[in-house]
């Protein structure tokens, strides 16, 4: 008798055990994410994951959309002056904190005063630096006026939500923050979940899923297995390369894929021996085989690497010059600088990305092939960023770039003279000029668009990078989950999870 | 007995101050920059030094790690770089999982592999003794990430209410719970969401208690104490328990110990595959960061924890074997 009620304990305990395991419902919107977020302050980080929770609780002044196209958010109307230097807002009326107080201009004479002040350590300062002073025309209305012409400041104000005057400072904001997004903070386990609910007075329309729960997974592997058994509904990002084909065969899924905003590439160090010679740079580029390495090692996620300038921005030019994998051509150049096979030795570099290593060695394989000895060097985040960025140690890195949303994001650190991220000591006067120059002109303009062209033109014609893929966003979620399109711009994938729906 | 306890405890400060100096230098003299790695590729050298300021990373080294030091013995870790968050406050709140989670492996590893080790002594040259053998050989060299991948793979994907990823309750919570409100579901939740993650982390340690006690075991059956009792009459199992195992256990006991703190650093790579918010991912990704105070905090936290155990490890000796005394 007393053996049979054990039996009879341990099958409840068993049916407790399953019916406890019934996971989420419509009532609550599961994401998952490859990483946690650092922190949730937007003045203070720097990383997607971080970007990808606050664009749900906050709401910059514009955002992008899918096509990458600039949108109201808590502004209205704006307009940028010809010559650039002065930016009006027109702001939402009638928006509300999460606990009530009414948003006013400012709050955003607030959040940028904070980011500007050297003192309080934003990262990202340099982003806002062209701002010189902020003035507040009434609770609605509101310029800003530069003291150096930068014309696609605008898109930078587009990665900035607005965090409240009356509760930014306080000293756990960036644990438990607020905002006038569609979703309210209520709690975080960090490495475990954010768990949000509808911001039910959002001037946006009322969520359609009340709630709304990040999960942190940081293995791919696992997230993939986590999204198949359905304990999360959708991510973006990360999806196993390997696993695309089967996932957009299966009717059980749903996989989006969208061009990204970044791309890889190899840098040359332009200053020293072999490869300050612009033929044997060229001769690089043409044994990088951009077909193969998108198919093969980024299993046909991403498209081959042109130049600098995503394909689908305004910008990019079409006549660009190609280097279309051609062993003979670079064999031609080679010979024409005066090098025989195995003058040059090449030190290769790159982090313990298992993609970029073999980048590294299918191009070790490739360079061999016409006479040049490349050896690789497989090194730790940490001391690979330190080695580019602080020495001159290096003869090639493979690096990436990602959220190059216009063209002098994506090029004036990288290829002027003075620039931050000119890693590899590239210098063109023209180059220079036309950098300097863009930033002058509104960016809607067809000046603009001449100038960059031709910036273009120049940078690919002299490889200082030799260019290996534009990257693809990929999306994936279960066909219950309605009203969603795979973003661009990963930070901005869930910034209008109040129109998803769930319907399992 | 307190005594020694004490003397041990008062040797613990030396070695603490000198693994917190050896993990403040490998730090500092490996290359690479929290401020950098804090801003990302897309750095600017203003940015760079003015960071470096905020955080006094422009001061000599001995500076700061005196500065570190003074507040470290008052139990001030610091801040954390990259979070802005005391790192005492971050640790304490995953040191739990970590725990859990090594001590349910030692369980796991324990109550499965002394009686397969007994199991394969007493059937010596048996085809049982070699199948457990080789499958304890196997366990011993699989990867941790590996099996924690086909556990997830071929276990978790085909039963329901065997999550993939996460924690969601504390097991010891949960038997809390049940013991003073009767209520099981934390306790279940717990254990649901634990069962892989220890089965993925203690079966190298299973493996590896099994061939020992196997082989300890073995040894003292062959003593002649074991024959006088056998001799006595008494039943084998009995012998082989009562005399023969007590006996074996103590290399077994001090496998566990060092196995303990291998299975701290072990967890690193369960708590990534199954995203399990412990202690050893944090200190992970601090150290890929460069995150100086939250590195430090760490693994002097793991450190403290490590001597604990090895502690406990040699206070159960006596209890093991009467004839060991401390003094």
């Amino acid at each position: 008798m007393k053996k049979r009620s054990a039996l009879v304990a341990v099958v409840m305990l068993l049916v407790l055990a399953f019916s406890t395991a019934v996971w989420a419902d419509n009532d609550t919107l599961v994401i998952g994410s490859g990483a946690e977020a650092v922190g949730l302050d937007p003045r203070l980080e720097t990383d997607v994951p971080s970007f990808e929770r606050i664009n749900v609780i906050m709401e910059p002044l514009v955002k992008f959309a899918t096509n990458m196209e600039l949108v109201p958010a808590l502004a209205t109307e704006w307009d940028v002056s010809e010559d650039t230097m002065t930016l009006w807002f027109k702001l939402r009326e009638g928006v509300k904190w999460h606990d009530g107080t009414p948003f006013t201009a400012e709050d955003v004479k607030y959040t940028y005063e904070w980011v500007l002040n050297p003192d309080n350590g934003a990262p990202n300062m340099g982003l806002y630096a062209a701002i010189s002073e902020i003035e507040v025309v009434n609770d609605y209305e509101i310029i800003f006026r530069l003291g150096e012409p930068n014309a696609f400041l605008m898109n930078n104000i587009a990665r900035m939500p607005i965090t409240p005057k009356h509760d930014g400072d306080r000293s756990d904001f960036r644990q438990k923050p607020q905002g006038t997004g569609p979703y309210k903070f209520v709690s975080w386990t960090r490495d475990d979940r954010l768990v949000l609910v509808e911001n039910e007075e959002y001037w946006g329309g009322r969520p359609n899923i009340p709630n709304l729960v990040f999960r942190a997974i940081p293995e791919n592997a696992t997230r993939l297995l986590a999204f198949e058994a359905g304990e999360i509904d959708i991510y973006q990002g990360g999806v196993v390369p390997q696993e695309i084909t089967r996932l957009e065969q299966d009717p059980k899924y749903v996989v989006q894929r969208t061009p990204g905003t970044g791309y890889n590439y190899l840098g040359f160090n332009t200053k020293v021996g072999a490869l300050s010679d612009v033929r044997v740079r060229q001769a690089l580029s043409y044994v990088i085989n951009r077909e193969g390495i998108v198919k093969n090692v980024l299993n046909g996620i991403g498209t081959p690497g042109i130049g600098p300038v995503s394909m689908s921005l305004p910008w990019f030019n079409p006549d660009l010059p190609r280097y279309e994998y051609s062993p003979e051509k670079a064999k031609e150049l080679l010979a024409e600088a005066g090098y025989k096979p195995g003058d040059i030795n090449i030190r290769l570099f790159t982090n313990e990305n298992p993609d970029r290593i073999r980048i590294a060695e299918i191009l070790q394989y490739e360079a061999q092939q016409v006479g040049i000895n490349v050896e690789v060097f497989v090194e730790e985040w940490g001391a690979y960023l330190a080695r580019i960025q602080e020495t001159d140690d290096f003869d090639i890195f493979i690096l990436g770039w990602s959220g190059q949303l216009d063209p002098d994001r994506a090029m004036i650190r990288q290829f002027h003279t003075n620039g931050s991220n000119n890693y590899g000591k590239y210098s063109n006067e023209r180059v220079d000029y036309l950098l300097d120059l863009g930033r002058t002109v509104p960016q809607e303009s067809q000046e603009s668009i001449d100038i960059y062209r031709e910036a273009q033109y120049i940078v690919v014609s002299e490889v200082p990078y030799g260019f290996i893929n534009y990257t693809e966003e990929v999306g994936l979620l279960h066909p219950y989950i309605g009203n969603w399109e795979v973003h661009p711009y990963g930070a901005a994938a869930w910034q209008d999870a109040h129109l998803m729906t769930k319907s399992k | 007995m307190l005594r020694y306890i004490i003397r041990r405890l008062v040797q613990m400060i030396p070695l603490l101050i000198g693994v917190s100096i050896i993990v403040f230098l490998l730090g500092h003299l490996a290359p690479g920059d929290p401020v950098r790695l804090l801003l990302g590729e897309e750095a600017t050298e203003e940015d760079v030094a003015r960071l470096n300021a905020i955080y006094g990373f422009d001061q000599p080294l001995p500076v700061q790690y005196l500065r570190w030091f003074t507040r470290a013995i008052t139990g001030d870790l610091g801040v954390s770089i990259r979070q802005t968050m005391p790192v005492r406050a971050l640790i304490f709140e995953r040191l739990g999982a970590t725990l859990e989670l090594a001590i349910f492996s030692v369980v796991i590893a324990v109550l499965l592999g002394i009686p397969v080790g007994v199991f394969a002594a007493t059937r010596r040259g048996s085809l049982w003794d070699y199948v457990s053998m080789i499958v304890s050989l196997i366990g011993v060299s699989m990867p941790g990430f590996w099996l924690g991948l086909v556990l997830l793979s071929y276990v978790a994907l085909h039963v329901p209410w065997l999550p993939m990823f996460g924690r969601d309750a504390s097991v010891f919570q949960g038997l809390w719970v049940l013991l003073t409100q009767f209520r099981a579901d934390v306790f279940l939740t717990g254990l649901r969401h634990i069962l892989l993650p220890a089965t993925a982390l203690g079966v190298s340690m299973m493996a590896i208690i099994a061939r020992l006690t196997r082989s300890s075991l073995l040894e003292v059956l062959g003593k002649d104490y074991i024959r006088t009792a056998q001799a006595k009459g008494l039943k084998y199992s009995m012998v082989v328990l009562k005399h023969g195992l007590r006996n074996a256990l103590l290399p077994v006991i001090t496998i566990v110990g060092i196995q303990f703190g291998a299975m701290l650093g072990g967890a690193v790579v369960t708590e990534t595959v199954f995203a399990w918010p412990g202690v050893g991912r944090l200190v992970v990704n601090a150290i890929s960061q460069r995150d100086f105070p939250l590195v430090q905090g760490g693994v002097l936290m793991m450190a403290v924890v490590f001597t604990f155990v090895n502690l406990l490890v040699d206070i159960s000796y006596a209890l093991v074997n009467p004839r060991i005394r401390y003094e």
